[in-house]
C-alpha cells in the first residue's frame, strides 16, 4: 500500500468468526467485510473470503477458476461431511461425472414431473397439521416442519409409506449429527447406517424391477454402459435426505418467524393473501437465507480488489453477505416483501432476469445452483398456505425469541430458529 | 423419435420465450455459451453429427422454457 494512504479501516480478528455472536447474528461483521475487507485473508483459518455481492456473483459463475471440488474428507474443513454421508456427487467438481450424476435426478424436481408430484406434497401437508390443527399451539419445528419436507422426499424415492415414521427418526438424528456432532454424531451416524441397511434390499429390487420413483432412476441410471454402486446409491439418498429435506424444513421455519418476530405488522397482508408465500420465501432467502456459505478453492491466480488469491486456496463465499450488499439492494437490512430491487418470481440458474432485477444468492449461482430450487419454493409455499389456513389467528406463544442461528455458518451449517411456539384458535 | 439422419438441421433459440433460466448452456457448454446479458448465444448454429444432435435434442428437452428447438433444413 502507497505509504500516502490514510487507512481508516478496523483490523478484523479472524477469531471473531468462531464466537458465538457471529453465528447467531453475523450481519454487522459481514457489514465490515465488504466495506473495509472485500477479499479477506483469513490466516488463522487458512482461508479467503468473499462478501460482495458480485464478487460473488462472478465466483458462482467462474467455476473453471473457483472450483467446487474442496470436497476432501481431510481436508481442514468438514465441507463433504463424508463421514455421514458416504461418497457423493459433491465430491465430484466440476466433471463429467457430476454433471451425469446431477442430471439423473435434477429432472425430478422441475417442470413436469414436479408439477404431477404437487398433488402428493399438498396430501402430505394436510396430514402433518392434522396432527396438531385441534390442540390450539404447535412448535412448528419439530411438530411440522421437521417433518413435511421429509415424508416429500421419502414417497418421492418410493419408500412403503408405511415405514415412513421411521425415515423421519433416521432424519432427525442424521440431521442433529451434522449440525451438532459429538454424541449427536455418534447417534447420526448409527441411523444412518440403520437407514443404509434398510435401502439395500430395496435399491437391488428396483434394479431388477424399476418403477417411476427417484430411487428407480438412480439405481439404474447409466455413464458408458455403468450403473452407480450401491454405496454411491445410498450415499445419494443420505445427502437428499439433507440437501432436499433439511434445507425446505429450516425454510419454512424460518419464514415463520419472519412474519411472527421481524415483520408481524406485515403478517396479516400475507394471511389475506396466500399468494405472498413465495415473496416471503425469496425475501427470506436474501435476507436470511438457511445457507450463508458455500465453499470454493482457486485453480489459478485470482487478482480481485488489489489483492491476489493464490492458486489452490480455500474460499469462503458469504453469500449471506452478498445478500446484504449495499451495492445491489436499497435498505438491504429490512425485511421486505414488497421489494421492487429483488426478483420475486422462480429463480433461474443464470441469476438474469427479464425485470432486470438482482435475484437472491441463496440457491448460489451458475453450474453448481441449487438444483431443488424449483421444489423448495412450491413446497414452502404449499406448506405455509396450509398452515396458515388451519392456524386461525396464528400468534407467538412467547412475546421474544432467541432469533435464528446456526450450529456453525462456516462449515454449512444451517441457519434457523430451534424452536417456535405458535398459539391458534382451534378449529 | 424421428428420423433426423442426412438432414440439415439448425438450432434456434426464440428469444421471447426464453427466460435466461441457463439450462442450455450449463448442461450444452459445447453447443452453447452464456452471453453478459443472461441470454444464451448459440455456438453450433448446425449441428451435426449424431453426438452433437443429440446434445442439441437434449438441449430442447431440457429448456424450461420452450424456447430451443431444431429444425430441418
Amino acid at each position: 500500500m502507497p505509504a500516502t494512504t490514510t487507512t481508516l479501516t478496523r483490523p478484523l480478528d479472524p477469531r471473531e468468526f468462531d464466537a458465538v455472536d457471529f453465528q447467531r447474528d453475523p450481519f454487522p461483521l459481514y457489514r465490515r467485510l465488504r466495506d473495509d475487507h472485500p477479499v479477506f485473508h483469513d490466516r488463522f483459518h487458512n482461508r479467503w473470503i468473499l462478501s460482495r455481492y458480485k464478487d460473488i456473483e462472478a465466483a458462482f459463475q467462474d467455476s473453471q477458476s473457483f472450483d467446487r471440488a474442496v470436497y476432501d474428507p481431510n481436508g481442514p474443513y468438514e465441507f463433504g461431511r463424508r463421514h455421514i454421508f458416504g461418497p457423493n456427487i459433491l465430491e465430484y467438481g466440476n466433471s463429467p461425472q457430476h454433471r451425469w450424476m446431477r442430471n439423473v435426478v435434477a429432472g425430478q424436481f422441475v417442470g413436469e414431473r414436479l408439477d404431477a408430484f404437487l398433488p402428493i406434497i399438498d396430501m402430505i401437508a394436510r396430514e402433518v397439521i392434522a396432527t396438531f390443527k385441534d390442540d390450539g399451539q404447535v412448535e412448528l419445528v419439530s411438530q411440522f416442519s421437521s417433518q413435511f419436507p421429509i415424508r416429500v422426499i421419502s414417497n418421492m424415492l418410493g419408500l412403503p409409506r408405511e415405514d415412513e415414521a421411521m425415515f423421519v427418526d433416521w432424519y432427525q438424528a442424521l440431521i442433529a449429527g451434522l449440525g451438532f456432532g459429538g454424541e449427536h454424531l455418534a447417534r447420526g451416524l448409527k441411523a444412518r447406517n440403520e437407514m443404509w441397511d434398510y435401502i439395500e434390499p430395496l435399491i437391488e429390487k428396483r434394479r431388477g424391477a424399476p418403477g417411476d420413483d427417484l430411487l428407480s432412476r438412480i439405481a439404474v441410471a447409466e455413464l458408458d454402459g455403468k450403473r452407480m454402486e450401491t454405496i454411491e446409491i445410498k450415499g445419494f439418498v443420505a445427502l437428499l435426505l439433507a440437501a432436499g429435506g433439511d434445507t425446505t424444513d429450516k425454510a419454512i421455519a424460518n419464514m415463520w418467524y419472519h412474519m411472527l418476530y421481524t415483520r408481524p405488522d406485515v403478517f396479516p397482508e400475507v394471511l389475506a393473501d396466500p399468494e405472498l408465500w413465495s415473496n416471503v420465501f425469496t425475501e427470506m432467502m436474501r435476507y436470511d437465507a438457511v445457507v450463508h456459505a458455500q465453499f470454493r478453492q482457486t485453480t489459478r491466480e485470482m487478482p480481485l480488489h488489489g489483492e491476489v488469491i493464490p492458486r489452490g486456496a480455500g474460499v469462503i463465499l458469504y453469500l449471506g453477505a452478498g445478500n446484504r450488499d449495499e451495492r445491489v439492494f436499497d435498505n438491504p437490512d429490512v425485511f421486505d416483501i414488497h421489494r421492487q430491487d429483488l426478483h420475486m418470481g422462480r429463480e433461474n440458474r443464470s441469476g438474469k432476469y427479464k425485470d432486470g432485477k438482482a435475484g437472491h444468492l441463496g440457491f448460489g449461482m451458475g453450474p453448481h445452483f441449487c438444483m431443488g430450487y424449483a421444489m423448495a419454493r412450491q413446497e414452502a409455499s404449499i406448506g405455509c398456505g396450509h398452515l396458515a389456513r388451519a392456524l386461525k389467528n396464528a400468534r407467538p406463544k412467547f412475546a421474544s425469541h432467541p432469533g435464528i442461528t446456526s450450529p456453525s455458518i462456516d462449515s454449512g451449517g444451517f441457519r434457523s430458529p430451534n424452536e417456535l411456539w405458535i398459539t391458534f384458535d382451534p378449529a | 423419435m424421428s428420423d433426423m439422419s442426412d438432414a440439415i438441421r439448425t438450432l434456434k433459440v426464440d428469444f421471447d420465450k426464453c427466460s435466461k433460466a441457463g439450462e442450455c448452456y450449463y448442461n450444452h457448454p459445447g453447443l452453447f455459451m452464456m452471453t453478459d446479458s443472461g441470454y444464451p448465444a448459440i455456438k453450433v448454429r448446425r449441428p451435426d453429427g449424431a453426438g452433437e444432435i443429440r446434445e442439441a435434442l437434449e438441449a430442447v428437452d431440457v429448456c424450461p422454457s420452450g424456447a430451443i428447438t431444431v429444425e430441418r433444413g
